[in-house]
């Protein structure tokens, strides 16, 4: 069997784009050949890795597999094509959060709705990664709507530090694109009053590549304002690194506004560092019960105070770590890597997706 | 005091918060920056962004010792910059152009939509 992936753009740090590599992988495993194309390619990815998507040419039976994840010219003509087609949808952040920031992703994402809708209404199977975005699928009209979470690949994490916390100042981490929908404006003010009120010496380390530099530098401001010192950005890391990042936490902070699934809560779960996060779009699905979900209001907005005193309790008490790391490690099997694959590879071979 | 259980601990984290505030604590000076998701842009915005900049250090290399190669990029920038500066500068125009005129037929709009629920209003 052979599959062909198309991504609607593909970058060397892109979790997407990882996330085909990671099929990719699994492909290779099952003995199925293919090959991978982005409809655009960033400046840095190796474009003997992934193809322009105007070289994609699939012989009758190939099957195609789309990865969207936003906007792209170039997909109508997948919809001409014979092959069997699965599109399993990325999530969309809403375009609300870039016009004031960068309004060619704004415009991009106002555009995929319809897109995607097309596609997956055209596609044998479509599947959203969580169940929040299948809901999206079944709305615009998909035949056969699934769920295929992320391929997690636990093994290439490494194995978790020791559960005892490190002597020394508190560390929280976030890792996540520096973009409006991911608030790490909020993230540095809960961090800030934490700071304020119960650990003086903490540090907070944001990794992620900006949406755009302005934004980093507001953030950067903010963080000098209100912590200063006190916060490092980071991009670009070498996955030993953000391993490393994550190893060193003692706390894993998501205040996100729009989550398709969030991976890198998982894998602060892999690591045993206690997760805490706002219960929004697909964030309750994957972390559960092994996280600390944010209390919101009716409008989903957060008491930065009561975050702070979240903080210091996954911090300071330690059983509360440890049942939290138990709980971790039965959804870490829920998102283990055998039972997306069986799901995968039943979407790809049009057999009914296993329960 | 036993730890609380994951379900308790928001409940907690919200007492302690409200107990610290009848204290005094998390006071917070409002934040010089802060996320605002937008269905349009703003006027402001689009005046600003209609004088475009070219950052120079925009050019660079992705290779792994790509740093001739930034700096050829950089180079061959400064050479060209006389032409760049005229480029820009024509496309600033037009841009301002644009913003201006939009900004004409919004308030245009403004004007009719107010005559006309004026006018629903005298009838």
């Amino acid at each position: 069997m052979r599959i062909q992936q198309v991504l609607c753009a593909a970058g060397p740090v892109d979790a997407v784009t990882n996330q085909a590599f990671a099929c990719r992988r699994l492909f290779g495993s099952w003995g199925w050949g293919g090959e991978d194309a982005s409809a655009v390619l960033a400046p840095g990815m190796d474009r003997r890795a992934v193809r322009p998507l105007s070289a994609l040419r699939p012989e009758p039976d190939d099957v195609v597999l789309v990865h969207y994840s936003g906007y792209a010219t170039g997909l109508e003509r997948l919809m001409e094509l014979p092959n069997r087609m699965v599109v399993i949808s990325h999530n969309i952040t809403p375009a609300r959060y870039f016009w004031a920031y960068e309004p060619i992703d704004g415009l991009r994402c106002a555009l995929s709705p319809a897109q995607l809708a097309e596609l997956a209404r055209a596609a044998d199977v479509a599947a959203g990664v969580s169940e929040f975005n299948a809901a999206e699928l079944r709305r615009a009209g998909a035949r056969d709507v699934r769920v295929i979470p992320i391929l997690f690949e636990r093994e290439r994490l490494g194995p978790p530090p020791p559960a005892a916390r490190r002597p020394g100042p508190p560390t929280v981490v976030f890792v996540g694109r520096l973009a409006p929908h991911k608030r790490q404006d909020l993230v540095i003010r809960a961090f800030a009053l934490y700071r304020a009120e119960h650990a003086p010496a903490a540090r907070l380390v944001l990794v992620g590549t900006p949406l755009a530099p302005a934004f980093a530098a507001s953030l950067a401001r903010l963080a000098e304002e209100v912590a200063p010192g006190a916060v490092t950005f980071e991009r670009g890391l070498a996955p030993e690194e953000l391993w490393e990042r994550y190893r060193s936490a003692d706390a894993f902070l998501c205040l996100s506004e729009h989550e398709g699934f969030c991976i890198p809560q998982l894998e602060a779960v892999h690591v045993g560092g206690p997760v805490l996060a706002r219960p929004v779009g697909g964030v309750p699905e994957v972390v559960g019960d092994a996280g600390l979900l944010v209390p919101t209001d009716d409008d989903g907005g957060v008491d930065l105070a009561v975050v702070a005193e979240l903080l210091h309790l996954a911090v300071s008490e330690p059983d509360l770590a440890t049942e939290l790391r138990r709980r971790g490690e039965a959804r870490l099997d829920m998102f283990g890597l055998d039972p997306t694959a069986a799901r995968l590879r039943a979407a790809l071979e049009g057999a009914e997706a296993p329960a | 005091m036993s730890a609380p259980t994951p379900e308790e601990a928001a409940r907690l984290a919200e007492e302690r918060a409200a107990a610290a505030r009848e204290q005094g604590g998390y006071a917070e000076a409002p934040p010089s920056f802060e996320v605002s998701p937008a269905s349009e842009i703003g006027d402001w915005r689009i005046t600003e962004w209609a004088m475009i900049e070219p950052d120079p250090t925009k050019a660079y290399s992705t290779r792994r010792a790509g740093t001739p190669i930034t700096w050829l990029k950089r180079g061959l920038l400064r050479l060209l910059r006389q032409y760049h500066d005229d480029l820009a500068g024509q496309q600033s125009r037009f841009n301002a152009h644009m913003a201006a005129h939009v900004m004409r037929l919004d308030e245009r709009v403004r004007e009719l939509e107010q005559q006309l629920e004026a006018e629903r209003r005298g009838t």
